[in-house]
Order: structure tokens, then sequence, then C-alpha cells
């Protein structure tokens, strides 16, 4: 049992990974008008399907979440999981280079203050946020049978 | 109990029975990921059969739309438990309200409720006293009244019924069907209309004002003198 402690780390990395999107997911679900906002404002497509997409995202983003948590698919799961934070850090890092504010509700400071000013802070913390989050995917594609998950009847097939 | 069942049986149906455990789970995972994509599109859909309060315009997205026909068209999605909302209010209200009452705007006011719970529910009684005729007033108390949100967590709740009742009567409402009208959520559903169409237009946050189509940067939502100038600027004085 030497690799064990990667089972363990596979399992910590599958209620990281879905726990964060458990959450994001959930607060998102709550609020459908700031979930359809949040997409809206990245200005990266048309209007009416941002706002589909908006009604879809919390909940494909809550079972994406479940399925880690229970530890189903994790391979496949982790490869959309990753592809999801890909696509966050390329629409945070094309609204960064349009100086458009994100994080809605509050206009407040979503990266864009009141009067124009840009704060790179705020892209710059979803941006880390999510490479950590894809370098976790990597990790759970590379190793993705761990510790209590129901993929383990698999785990010689790979 | 289920564990002694499958020890009883021989290994291929062990290995059954753990497949099955793990198609239900996806299969409670795949029905709750439908089940919430349905009720969000179907919740945020505009709704046609939805009562309307008085003064609402279609055409103007649902919104409270007072002086229908005076040429500059102010919109102003606002949203009642919104901090933000409030300090536009501090800056512009009297100023806009002696507007409408002078018939110079079109005021159209569209009542956002995303901020808090009980957004909507402030939202459904400004409507309530629209049918009365006291909507300017209603919604004039609702931003005085707005709590502070270092005391009342801006996503926390604040207004019930009866307190949005006694804030009518003390505008001067005094029918019993304003009373009725917050009671029964009459309007309630009609804030999704709001937001449907908010959203389709591309609403995203709080204050936002568009005058004649054009929407006002947001230091100009806080300045006064800038804000009266863009109405000035369109001979509205």
């Amino acid at each position: 049992m030497k690799d064990s402690w990667k089972s363990w780390l596979t399992l910590v990395g599958r209620l990281l990974l879905g726990g964060v999107l458990l959450a994001a997911g959930y607060l998102k679900a709550r609020n459908p008008t700031e979930a359809t906002a949040s997409v809206r404002v990245y200005k990266l497509l048309p209007v009416g399907v941002a706002n589909i997409f908006g009604y879809c995202l919390p909940w494909i983003e809550i079972g994406l979440a479940l399925l880690l948590i229970v530890g189903i698919w994790v391979r496949q799961v982790s490869v959309l999981s990753g592809a999801l934070m890909v696509l966050f850090i390329f629409a945070v890092g094309q609204a960064w280079a349009r100086k458009l504010a994100i994080n809605c509700g509050c206009f407040g400071n979503g990266g864009v203050s009141a009067d124009g000013k840009v704060h790179p802070g705020v892209y710059l913390t979803e941006i880390l946020r999510d490479i950590g989050l894809t370098v976790v995917a990597g990790y759970l594609y590379r190793f993705p049978h761990g510790k209590l998950g129901l993929d383990k009847a698999e785990v010689f097939e790979i | 109990m289920a564990d002694k069942k499958k020890q009883s049986k021989h290994q291929p149906a062990k290995k059954q029975g753990d497949t099955f455990t793990r198609y239900l789970v996806i299969g409670m995972i795949a029905l709750i990921v439908l089940a919430g994509v349905g009720a969000a599109i179907a919740k945020n859909h505009s709704n046609s059969h939805a009562p309307v309060p008085a003064s609402v315009s279609k055409a103007d997205g649902y919104g409270i739309s007072l002086n229908p026909t005076a040429k500059v068209k102010v919109d102003m999605y606002e949203d009642f438990r919104c901090p933000n909302c409030k300090n536009f209010e501090a800056v512009n209200n009297t100023f806009i309200n002696s507007l409408v009452r002078a018939g110079k705007i079109n005021a159209v006011y569209h009542p956002m409720s995303f901020i808090a719970p009980d957004s909507a529910v402030a939202a459904a009684a400004a409507a309530c006293a629209a049918d009365q005729g006291k909507f300017l007033e209603m919604h004039t108390a609702l931003y005085a009244n707005q709590p502070d949100s270092s005391v009342v967590g801006e996503h926390s709740t604040y207004w019930k019924n009866p307190q949005l009742i006694l804030l009518g009567h003390s505008v001067g409402i005094t029918s019993k069907a304003f009373d009725s009208c917050v009671n029964s959520g009459k309007y309630i559903p009609w804030t999704n209309n709001i937001a449907a169409d908010a959203a389709a237009k591309n609403i995203n946050g709080t204050p936002d004002v568009i005058v004649n189509g054009k929407t006002l940067p947001l230091a100009t939502d806080y300045d006064a003198k800038a804000f009266a100038k863009v109405l000035s600027d369109l001979g509205v004085k």
C-alpha cells in the first residue's frame, strides 16, 4: 500500500474541487438573476444565449460537484471540471483585458469601480483560484481512484 | 440488512448490487440537475397571466410607467434592498419626483428583486401602492426606510407584510384593498416578469439608469449636478 497517500490525496482533491463547485453552484442557483448577469458581464455570448447558460451553469456545477464528492466517473468529471476552469480563466482574462466590470450585483468593485478605475487584484484572485482548481482537476485525472469513491470497482481497469 | 443480502449471494451478484447503487446515485444526480435547470428556466420566464399593477406597460418591460406621453424617458432599474440604489435615491429622489409630478419626464420604474429575499415583497408592495395612485410616495418611503446594511445584512430579510402595510398607511394610503394586495402577495409573480425582461435587456446590476435609451455611467447616477445636466441637455429643467 505504498500508493495509499495518493488515494487519500485524491479524496481530498475530490472534496476540494467538489466543494468549491457545489458552493458556487448553490449560491448561483439560489439567485438566477445574478447568475445570468454574471455570465452576461463577460460579453462573450449573445444575451439570449448567456441567459440560458446562466440558468444551466449552476446546476451543471452542482451535478459535477456531486459526482466528484461521491466519486463517480472521477476521471471524466475531472476533465469537464478542468475545462470549465479553463473557460473561467479565459473569461476573466479577456474581461481584464477589455476592462469589463465582473462580479455583478453591486457594481461596487467588480474589477472596475464607478469612476472607471481598474483593480487588477479582482481579476487576479479569480484567475489564481481557477488555476489552482485546474491543477486539482489535473491530479484527479491522473489519479482518479481514491478513498471512499463509488468508482472503486474499476480501480484496475485504467 | 442490505449487506446481509449481498453476502448471501455469489460474487457476481455482489458486483451487480454495487452497480445498482452506482446507477441509482447517477440517476438521482441527473434528476437534480434536470429538475434544477427546468425550474430555473420556468421560473424566470415571463408569465403573461401574472396580474400587473396600474400604470404598467408591457412595452416598457412591465415597468411602472408614469407620464407615458412625456418625451424624455428615464428607465430606472433598482432593487428596494440595494444600498447603491439608496445612494442614487438620496441624491436624486426629490428632483425626479418633482419632474414626474410636473409631467416633464416619463419615469419607468423596474423594481428588481435579487438582493435580498424580501426584495420581491417590497417591490410587490410598491406595485400595490401604484394601484392606489401612491407609487412615488411608497417608492420614496421604501428607500428612506431601507435598513442600514451594517445593521440588517444586505442579503437578509427585513420587510414583512405588516411593516409594508404600515409604511403604506404612513404615506397616505387608506384603502383596505392595499392591505389585502400586500398580504396576498398579488404582484409577486409580476416581479419575475420584470427580472426576465431585465435579463433580456442585459441589465447587469442596480442601479441602472437609462435616459432615452442611453445608459448613464454610474458616476453620473451618484452626482446630482451631472444627472440634472443630462436631463437639462434634453430640455428638461
